[in-house]
């Protein structure tokens, strides 16, 4: 028996596999001839009928994702394996039309993509440069793409190269003129704040001077280089506490967007499954 | 404390937890609780952002989270979007997350052509939607926004629409926001498009409650403004529609609508904290006793 | 060489290129080049997760391995939304181009592939991440524990906070006066002082020591210096 998967390995799989490969082929078909219907400009019945399907259909997953809840079962994993095959390959379609056909295809075969993809692409004025540039990422990704094959791999490693080279130049740069010089920029303020009227603004300046302190409190934390004792250590402390406090705001915040989560698929099921308005 | 009732406590199965955090959701859903919203300054900051954006400007809104997140930004970009229209302002819409393009698709139905018949694609709005490489896409379009989207959405080139004519970099936007729900985002947004270029456009940014804490130190110097999960949703929806009034709650008002659970949730996660302090304590009390 | 020396050149090559692109206007051009093949690969990356998956599944299958037929849904589902995609199947014709199937609008719900995005792919993510919701409260249940100072100041911040979000924090502290001097007892005023300035400190800190690290390992890869990302065993250059 399996107890990871929640059935037994052999028997019952197979059994699952027939039901499910026969409701997806006949979900095909039944799909193919609602959509092909919809040309007609009285299918508006057979498109209520497919957001009534697909509403049954969103409420029924979701109650088999919620049903982990109570424990592990195969109605969960099923709709688990449906979840990891379609967004892969809606990563995987939304990448081929928006990136690969308009910045790949269209500079390697720009006849082909205009006729059968793209009627409205424009003609480029230097075709010969586009192709001859667009031969290095096409070179590049199938190389990318060795990284499957069970030898040869290191193939891949030329176009990952390439990623993180782009990666490292980019982001060194951001990070020091982003997150470094100008978070130092943010810390360095007037200690001593004034009002509209340019009179002392008593919580300004303790805002200002909590900034500071917590900024340079948790930096020393950070610092391994000195043993925290002593003065160090005391500023290393508060340094914590800050970063205590920091921790719980971050919390409180991330329990909020959970629950607005949970909130909306609860809106969906009482609304538009049950109809309770 | 009761011996039986701490045994009980510390064995507690935890599906009695997921019941109670369900029950805590489901009912204020079911008895429709509101709740009055106050605008905190974030949500102000964001708000004049946008009206601080001379009319009929160019601005770039970029959908940067899928439905898992949509719960809590969908509110912020709905009302984004109705503010900015409302602002009559022109709007080039576009994603980083690949899902995205489906969301800002959604919100264009939802709200432009609801409630802003009068916008036209092309001269007043345009879908680019989404384009892989994540900050990789932001930098590019940092210098040259024609080579990185070379067709919009709907495969038409954008040398042929508009909108787009005179956009050759970042700099043709005034405002930028980003509603993000983690990378690539508002963070990026910051670091790729603000950096180079800090005095040529405004950054926005609309975040989920996880997010927040990684945009904090760019708000108020490198982010304007910035929405603080649903609440923020909830806070900004007031302060646009208090002066572009809707009369469909359905679509901008659904912030304020999910802050209802969010109040006995609240409780229920504290309650739970406690109770499970007490237990730790009568333990201990317990085991120093014995 | 092919192994090591040629991925090393890439790598520095790329990386000074998109440096040198933010001094030397003339490397601006050279860096968006560079830019776009990294989108490409960016786009590239997807095909070959979808490829990994596949590789990973079918071996399942072969092999009978416990849990095989997850597997097959797991392809199936895989097949069904790559086919009806990539081909377009039901998408709604272009207006102005009828003639060109593959230009049609493939995303909206009236298309199979926007309908299974809808009303599967949608609801499907959207209660996964749901279900964090109830994990975090389980959490708090079990393993918040007010040990000691630091979890004391955790756990107040989080009350705090969990109750300024929401109407409580108004109900309990609205009625003191914001302008008076005991304003600082109320909730909202209390989450704008720890969001804005402790809060806010705290990452700031935590930001400046992120981008050194990754200045620093930007540098190490650029020049040559981490090579960890080389396969291991690739032989001699």
């Amino acid at each position: 028996m399996n107890a990871g998967s929640g059935i037994s390995p052999r028997k019952p799989s197979l059994t699952l596999l027939w039901i499910s490969l026969a409701a997806l082929g006949a979900s095909l078909l039944v799909l193919r001839s609602a959509f092909a219907a919809q040309a007609d400009p009285t299918g508006e019945a057979t498109r209520s009928l497919w957001t009534t399907v697909g509403i049954w259909s969103a409420a029924l997953l979701t109650l088999g994702i919620l049903s982990f809840l109570f424990r592990d079962n195969p109605f969960y994993k099923v709709c688990e394996s449906i979840l990891i095959g379609v967004s892969a390959a809606y990563w995987m379609v939304n990448a081929f039309w928006t990136s690969l056909v308009p910045n790949l295809f269209a500079k390697l075969a720009p006849s082909l993509v205009r006729d059968s993809m793209l009627p409205s692409l424009t003609e480029s004025p230097t075709p010969s440069a586009d192709f001859a540039l667009a031969c290095v990422p096409l070179l590049l990704g199938i190389m990318l793409l060795c990284r499957l094959l069970p030898s040869g791999g290191w193939i891949a490693s030329w176009p990952i190269a390439m990623v993180i080279g782009v990666t490292a130049g980019l982001k060194l740069v951001s990070a020091i003129e982003s997150d470094f010089m100008a978070q130092i920029g943010a810390t360095i303020q007037p200690l001593i704040a004034s009002d509209a009227g340019g009179g002392f603004a008593f919580w300004p300046t303790i805002g200002a001077w909590v900034g500071v302190i917590g900024v340079l409190s948790v930096l020393t934390y950070f610092f391994f280089s000195v043993e925290h004792k002593g003065a160090v250590g005391k500023t290393a402390r508060l340094g914590i506490w800050f970063l205590m406090i920091t921790f719980g705001g971050a919390f409180g915040l991330t329990v909020m967007g959970r629950i607005t989560l949970l909130a909306q698929r609860f809106e969906f099921l009482f609304r538009d499954w049950m109809g309770i308005s | 404390m009761n011996r039986a009732l701490l045994a009980r406590l510390n064995d507690l199965d935890r599906r009695w937890i997921f019941l109670a955090m369900g029950l805590s959701i489901a009912i204020p859903i079911l008895l429709k609780l509101r709740f009055p919203e106050y605008p905190g300054p974030m949500a102000r900051a964001t708000f004049d952002a946008v009206e601080a954006v001379p009319e009929g400007s160019p601005v770039l809104i970029s959908f940067d989270y899928d439905p898992a997140s949509a719960a809590e930004l969908q509110p912020m970009a709905s009302a984004l979007v109705h503010h900015c229209a409302s602002r009559k302002l022109k709007m080039v819409f576009m994603a980083l997350w690949p899902l995205g393009k489906q969301q800002a698709d959604r919100t264009i139905e939802s709200v432009l052509k609801q409630f802003h018949p009068g916008y036209d694609y092309g001269t007043d709005y345009v879908q680019l939607g989404y384009q892989s490489g994540n900050e990789g896409v932001i930098k590019l379009m940092a210098t040259n926004v024609p080579e990185q989207y070379k067709t919009d959405a709907a495969g038409t080139a954008t040398s042929t629409i508009p909108l787009l004519a005179s956009v050759r970099d970042l700099s043709a936007f005034k405002l930028v926001a980003s509603v993000s729900a983690g990378y690539p985002g508002a963070k990026e947004w910051v670091q790729y498009g603000n950096g180079p270029m800090p005095d040529a456009f405004s950054i926005v940014g609309g975040s989920t409650g996880v997010q927040v804490s990684q945009l904090l130190p760019y708000y108020p110097k490198q982010m304007e403004g910035m929405l603080v999960a649903v609440k923020g949703a909830a806070e900004y929806e007031m302060l646009v529609e208090e002066k572009y009034p809707i009369d469909k709650p359905d679509v901008i008002g659904q912030g304020r609508v999910r802050m209802g659970p969010q109040l006995v949730a609240h409780l229920l996660m504290i309650a739970l904290i406690v109770l499970g302090n007490v237990a730790m304590i009568a333990s201990r009390n317990r085991g120093g006793a014995r | 060489m092919l192994q090591r020396t040629v991925p090393i050149i890439i790598l520095c090559a790329s990386g000074a290129i998109m440096v040198l692109a933010y001094f030397v206007t003339a490397a601006v051009s050279w860096s968006e080049t560079v830019n776009v093949w990294f989108n490409v690969l960016a786009a590239v990356a997807f095909v070959l997760g979808a490829g990994n998956l596949l590789k990973v599944n079918l071996e399942k299958i072969s092999s009978q391995r416990p849990g095989w037929g997850y597997s097959a849904i797991t392809l199936a589902a895989f097949f069904f939304m790559l086919v009806v995609g990539l081909f377009k199947v039901g998408a709604i014709p272009d207006s102005k181009y009828p003639g060109v199937r593959l230009a049609g609008n493939y995303e909206t719900p009236a298309s199979p592939y926007g309908w299974t995005y809808e009303y599967v792919f949608s609801p499907l993510t959207s209660t996964m991440f749901a279900m964090l919701a109830f994990y975090v409260a389980s959490a708090a249940f079990r393993a918040f524990r007010a040990k000691n100072t630091e979890s004391i100041l955790l756990l107040a911040t989080a009350f705090i906070i969990l109750l300024a979000q929401t109407a409580a924090g108004m109900f309990l502290t609205g009625w003191i006066p914001e302008d008076s001097a005991f304003a600082f007892l109320r909730l909202d005023w209390m989450k704008v002082a720890i969001t804005e300035h402790i809060q806010t400190a705290g990452m700031r800190a935590i930001t400046i020591g992120i981008a050194l690290g990754v200045a620093a390992t930007s540098l190490r890869l650029i020049l040559g210096v981490d090579k960890s990302y080389l396969p291991r065993g690739g032989g001699a250059a």
